[in-house]
């Protein structure tokens, strides 16, 4: 497979795009969700629940390009800086939610 | 920020975790309910005529520098073409109205039996049932003007603002539920309810039948003004 | 996907040790208040836990989520040959006029043929 990759005369399958995404997008919600159940856990409060927040994040965005393949993720993926950025404060309400919620069954009572 | 309070366990074990549980279960009672009772659609012949014709026009529109001059003038002759063009012509004023329609009506009532009667059933409920419990305590420290969010229906004036009361944790997991639900029900799942009341507010006047005349109208007059200029006159001296 | 199985048991051992550090954490908890001692931070192992739990339930939903695909456009069509890729059935011809070179045809059924027939 010799592709010329010639950045803007590629054609790129829509389907499959969108299809990554949704993985990403699927893993990314679980993220949210179990790092604040950790995080609860841990009984962080305050700024370091947030710094475990961009933690976890970016340790998510390192995993998937693992997945991916550190080489070829450009195969899979547009852009590597959007994957770390899309949906940011998106999944930061279920972080919290997930926070405030084992951290008041762990620690509160 | 010490923790003066000390909450009695037994109130997490009957109101903090049953808040939870009951919101989540109803989301996804809520979205199996939907699923069974919803209809749908119907679309009407003439009305995906009139859309794929619309469609067609458009593309002629675009694309006419591709088609030499007369070939371009003739397709447009089917559209505009007076009183027996595709675009121009007569229809009988068949749009109805919404509130007559009985299928409209009939799907206006099930969005409103799953979507709003749960969410005040199921509110007015955890309401009674559960008032006045301080439940939890969000793990960062929150300005004064969140006290009046966090804290419905505990009226405590020396509490500190991150404690939420029973109310607000009911409030807050509907809506933070959310994405959960996307996880486990699968994207675009009927079970989010916040999105659903969005689209009522915002998407009911494009959901609606639209008269295609207007649309027609539209169309007739960007192809009427349109001037044809062939892309390809000198196509062969630029190929060779 | 093969090896699904065994990344869903990862996931499920995972929330398990989740579960578990999170009760050890509120017995932690318990057991401070009852000695009326000071919160001063999780012992290690039970944090030590909850991280590496987090990290295995991540790590087998990542796997369990499915593989990526490929997204350049042309990526399906680049194993398959020109022969599979120009037959088209629409396309397909049973009556080609060639066949009147063959020796075996016999031309029958002219127009006339047809007409004294009905």
């Amino acid at each position: 497979m010799s592709n010329k990759n010639n950045s803007e005369n590629v054609a790129y399958n829509e389907l499959a795009i969108r299809y990554n995404l949704s993985v990403v997008e699927y893993v990314r919600t679980s993220m949210a969700a179990l790092s604040g159940c950790t995080a609860g856990l841990l009984g962080l409060t305050g700024l370091y629940g947030a710094a475990f927040y961009i933690f976890a994040v970016t340790s998510l965005w390192l995993m998937v390009l693992f997945k991916a393949g550190f080489k070829t993720w450009k195969s899979y993926f547009i852009s590597r800086k959007g994957l770390l950025t899309n949906g940011f404060f998106g999944h930061l309400f279920t972080y919290i939610l997930c926070w405030t919620f084992i951290y008041g069954m762990v620690h509160v009572y | 920020m010490t923790a003066d309070l000390i909450v009695d366990h037994e109130i997490r074990l009957w109101v903090f975790l049953p808040i939870v549980v009951i919101t989540f279960l109803v989301g996804i009672l809520r979205h199996y309910i939907s699923i069974l009772i919803s209809s749908q659609k119907k679309v009407e012949l003439q009305q995906l005529r009139d859309s794929q014709l619309i469609l067609r026009a458009k593309l002629l529109r675009e694309n006419a520098k591709y088609i030499p001059k007369s070939t371009f003038l003739m397709r447009r002759y089917a559209f505009n073409k007076e009183e027996e063009g595709y675009l121009t012509q007569k229809r009988p004023n068949n749009t109805q109205n919404a509130m007559t329609d009985p299928s409209v009506m009939t799907d206006m009532l099930k969005g409103n039996v799953t979507n709003v009667l749960p969410m005040l059933i199921i509110g007015g409920w955890i309401n009674w049932m559960f008032s006045g419990f301080i439940t939890t305590k969000v793990p960062f420290p929150l300005t004064l003007r969140f006290k009046s969010m966090l804290q419905r229906g505990i009226e405590l004036s020396h509490l500190d603002a991150s404690w939420v009361s029973s109310a607000s944790w009911y409030f807050l997991n509907v809506f933070g539920l959310r994405s959960i639900y996307a996880l486990v029900l699968g994207e675009n799942n009927a079970a989010d309810q916040s999105r659903q009341m969005q689209e009522q507010m915002s998407g009911a006047a494009t959901n609606m039948p639209q008269d295609p005349r207007v649309a027609f109208k539209a169309e007739w007059e960007a192809l009427e003004i349109l001037e044809h200029q062939w892309a390809l006159s000198n196509i062969e001296n630029t190929l060779i | 996907m093969s090896g699904g199985i065994l990344y869903r048991i990862l996931v499920i051992v995972g929330f398990m040790s989740l579960f578990h550090s999170a009760y050890s954490a509120a017995q932690h908890r318990s057991y401070l208040r009852l000695n009326e001692l000071d919160f001063l931070g999780l012992p290690l192992d039970i944090s030590i836990q909850a991280i590496l739990s987090l990290y295995i339930i991540v790590y087998g939903i990542l796997q369990v989520s499915g593989t990526f695909k490929e997204i350049k456009a042309s990526a399906e069509l680049d194993n398959k040959s020109w022969g599979t890729f120009r037959n088209i059935p629409s396309f397909y011809m049973f009556a080609h006029r060639g066949k009147a070179f063959s020796k075996f045809y016999n031309p029958v059924m002219s127009k006339s043929y047809l007409e004294e027939v009905e």
